[in-house]
């Protein structure tokens, strides 16, 4: 029998380092090919001047490893909430990773993109209000 | 070179399905064990065991597969669009929790799903 949990704080916790570590990763791969400005796809010589500018990056590592940290958190989320609140929940990461590109990136975010970023939050939080609703009627 | 417009949108919805079926077999795979996680040390041994288990890696094969479509379509498609067309992924996963999971969404959750959608897409188009 699946007990269906409510998000509680600490679940939050994780789902927000879910998305913290995501854009972490996102970050690290886009610093590791940072130097690459010659791949060519369709190319083997160049698919291998790719890995060997790639591989030997400390950006690439650390991503990866971040890679395998998310996917114990995530598992460890899964454990405990809905699929149909931890997927929308997640989607936090399209509010950090603008963010954080526009502080150490300096990308700018247009006023289009700041309506979107606080449109996903209404719905963060109206998902994360769903659970609670659902666990006061048990 | 610009690609068909419907060709960009069932490549897409490919990766999305890719991913959705990745998360149901992992969100039905760890509800099969019915574990209660409360360190590390337990957190470590999930992941161990969901590793010897062989749907797992079909979900993994999965998320190859859609990361390389995505790939390709990146190279075909405006940025913009392309993240547009990706938000459907939230509706893929609602629908298949609700028929496959049996979870209960109620009208707050659909909103709060539709609003994320809605968000990404302007996100994008920003």
């Amino acid at each position: 029998m699946i007990v269906k949990r409510n998000l509680t704080f600490k679940i939050l916790i994780f789902l927000i380092s879910t998305d913290l570590m995501e854009t972490v990763a996102q970050f690290c791969f886009k610093k590791s090919v940072a130097g690459v400005h010659f791949l060519n796809a369709g190319n083997i010589s160049g698919f291998f001047l790719f890995l060997k500018t790639v591989l030997p990056s400390p950006f690439l590592w650390v991503g990866l490893i971040t890679v395998l940290a998310i996917f114990i958190t995530w598992a460890t989320i899964l454990s405990k909430i809905d699929l149909s609140v931890a997927v929308p929940v997640a989607s936090f990461s399209y509010v950090t990773i603008p963010l954080v590109c526009s502080i150490f990136l300096h990308e700018r975010i247009s006023a289009l993109r700041g309506y979107g970023i606080f449109c996903i939050l209404v719905g963060v939080v109206l998902v994360s209000a769903s659970t609670r609703h659902k666990e006061k009627r048990a | 070179m610009k690609a068909n417009i419907f060709l960009i949108i069932g490549l897409i919805a490919l990766t999305d399905l890719c991913d959705t079926v990745n998360q149901l077999i992992l969100k039905s795979t760890i509800d099969s064990f019915d574990w209660h996680i409360d360190s590390v040390k337990k957190a470590l041994h999930l992941v161990w065991q969901l590793t010897k288990v062989w749907r797992i890696w079909i979900g993994f094969f999965l998320s190859g597969i859609s990361l390389l479509i995505w790939l390709f379509v990146l190279t075909k498609a405006d940025l913009n669009l392309a993240f547009s067309l990706d938000s459907m992924r939230y509706i893929m996963i609602a629908f298949a929790s609700v028929i496959f999971l049996k979870e209960k969404i109620s009208l707050a959750r659909w909103a709060g799903i539709a609003c994320v959608v809605g968000g990404i897409v302007l996100v994008a188009m920003g």
